[in-house]
């Protein structure tokens, strides 16, 4: 089948269920989009400076340009939407496609998560249907779980900010647990030597700023980092703890006894992981579908429910999830719940 | 005829007088027809090559399209270069001059920061508590951004400068700096504390070839290093 073929299968599976075209824009200001990833993210990204020297990108991801567009609108309901456009971005990998051909659907402003999760991973499940592809798996996650599971350990505050920062870059988060197993990060020498310098700046207008910071911020946190232990006994367990979760990979039916075992067998606290509304749900699929923590750690913008669909080959055809946060880093002054997924239409050729 | 070789030297400052007394410590000895400000010289008995004196930033993008064969420059600045441009060069020998550091400092005053994972936790207060990114002024871009982003500072914002990078943190271009220092008093002078474990790169001056000439050089280098 051609992919054009495919296209118009897929879109009229989208329409069917309510979403509406909408057309995110092609260019974007790029200091807009470094100011929501960081600066890395630029050497991904495709610029150039316009006549006037500012610099644009081409859109380096379809659902970054809907929410955009979705603020540009100053809606306030609730956005069921789909588009059928290119997302341009550059790859450490060549073998890597720099054009990749998306149709995603998004819903952006309901309340009405877990209903919305699971219609939106069905929508792209009956397109892919329509596409005759056949024998695919699912695999889903709860990046929320993994939060949980680091919030109810016995860890200094400083270490569980820093695993859940970075989850989604698994390298430098395998550095991060080395670190900690070994607790490598203690400098009690470098506390000690500033404790003069703190009395001094207790005495200082603590509305001052020195370089974006108020003297009150810096002895704040100056003064919490002393207090956090430096030295911890269980780093060697609880990082067992944290890799053993990690590597949980089972059918989606079986992972509320999988949890509790889990639970059970590391004595943590009940309820802890309980709240399986979300992927029980979408254990109605009847497709085979695995639940896994550790996948998907790449995009950094995901909050809830994430799946990736792949075909026989395993071959990854899309990949979707809920992304509560992005609105609010890309300029929206509250939090707003978003969710969606994308076909990669490049990936489905036979 | 021998082949010709083209050689560019660093055009001022501590790198030029380094150059120049490295040549003559192994006797080559420089010699120019014009006067001081004569951009172009030659090796004593050695008419078949030609010296010129540039930007050592220029003497790396030279040496890379193949007008000069080899030169003379820092490290920091061909780590600092394009990936494809250091590809094409070649450092044969490191000189016992133009030493310093590239190295992220941040306002003295910033006591509970004392190292880069301290650099982290601010750089995820400013995204999360004032939804703005932390700003760090350079001349160094990839050099800044390899570093932080292997450490694991990821929520930063880089800002390009030319000259006079101490000032941005206290004009408020900028929230930290990564720069060059050899002996940390300008820093200092300007409020600035290196962090601990904050250093970037060792730099000091290179003997740098075209990995294209490496045949034709051969025999000068073998008398010259």
């Amino acid at each position: 089948m051609k992919l054009k073929n495919y296209s118009e299968k897929i879109i009229n599976v989208f329409k069917k269920n309510g979403f509406l075209l909408s057309e995110p824009d092609v260019l974007l200001d790029s200091e807009y989009i470094i100011q929501r990833s960081g600066e890395n993210f630029r050497k991904l990204m495709l610029t150039f400076e316009d006549d006037t020297g500012k610099s644009m990108c081409l859109r380096p991801d379809l659902t970054v340009a809907s929410c955009i567009k979705y603020l540009k609108e100053n809606s306030k309901a609730t956005s069921k939407i789909f588009y059928s456009g290119q997302a341009y971005r550059r790859s450490s990998n060549p073998k890597e496609k720099i054009i990749n051909d998306q149709l995603g659907v998004e819903i952006i402003g309901s309340k009405k998560k877990v209903a919305d999760d699971e219609k939106v991973l069905k929508t792209i499940l009956k397109s892919i249907d329509k596409t005759k592809i056949g024998n695919i798996t699912i695999k889903v996650g709860d990046v929320s779980l993994f939060e949980k599971l680091i919030e109810s350990l016995k860890i200094p505050e400083r270490w569980k900010m820093r695993l859940k920062r970075h989850f989604w870059r698994p390298q430098y988060f395998e550095d991060l647990l080395n670190r900690f197993e070994t607790n490598s990060d203690v400098d009690p020498m470098a506390i000690d030597l500033d404790k003069k310098k703190f009395s001094e700046m207790k005495n200082l207008d603590q509305n001052k700023e020195i370089a974006n910071r108020r003297v009150s911020e810096i002895l704040s946190r100056f003064d919490r980092k002393i207090k956090d232990p430096r030295s911890f006994s269980e780093n060697k367990k609880v990082v067992k703890i944290i890799r053993e979760f990690l590597k949980i990979n089972c059918s989606i039916d079986k992972i509320e006894r999988i949890l509790k075992d889990f639970i059970k067998k590391y004595k943590l606290s009940k309820n802890v992981l309980s709240d399986l509304t979300a992927i029980k749900n979408l254990s109605k699929i009847s497709y085979k579908t695995i639940f896994s923590p550790n996948f998907g750690r790449d995009i950094e913008y995901y909050t809830g429910m994430v799946f990736e669909i792949y075909n026989s080959s395993k071959k990854e055809i899309a990949r979707g999830g809920r992304y509560d946060g992005l609105l609010k880093s890309l300029g929206s002054k509250k939090n707003i719940s978003a969710v969606g997924a994308a076909i990669n239409l490049n990936n489905l050729k036979k | 005829m021998k082949d010709l070789i083209t050689i560019g030297l660093p055009s001022k400052g501590r790198l030029k007088e380094g150059s120049i007394n490295f040549f003559e410590k192994n006797n080559f000895k420089l010699t120019s027809n014009g006067g001081e400000r004569n951009y172009f010289a030659q090796i004593e008995k050695l008419p078949n090559i030609k010296v010129i004196y540039l930007h050592a930033k220029e003497i790396i993008q030279r040496i890379g399209d193949g007008t000069l064969d080899m030169g003379i420059s820092g490290l920091d600045l061909l780590r600092e270069s394009a990936i494809n441009l250091q590809k094409k060069i070649e450092v044969k020998k490191k000189l016992d001059f133009g030493t310093a550091s590239v190295v992220v400092a941040i306002p003295n005053d910033w006591i509970d920061v004392q190292t880069v994972a301290d650099l982290e936790e601010v750089s995820f207060d400013f995204r999360d508590k004032k939804n703005i990114r932390l700003r760090v002024a350079t001349k160094y871009p990839n050099l800044t951004n390899n570093f932080l982003v292997s450490k694991g500072v990821t929520q930063y914002k880089l800002v390009p400068s030319l000259g006079a990078t101490e000032t941005y943190p206290f004009v408020g271009s900028s929230e930290i700096i990564t720069d060059i220092t050899s002996t940390g008093k300008t820093l200092k002078d300007n409020n600035l504390r290196v962090l601990k474990d904050g250093l970037i790169l060792k730099s000091l001056a290179c003997v740098l070839i075209s990995k294209k000439k490496t045949k034709i050089l051969q025999p000068f280098l073998n008398s010259l290093i």
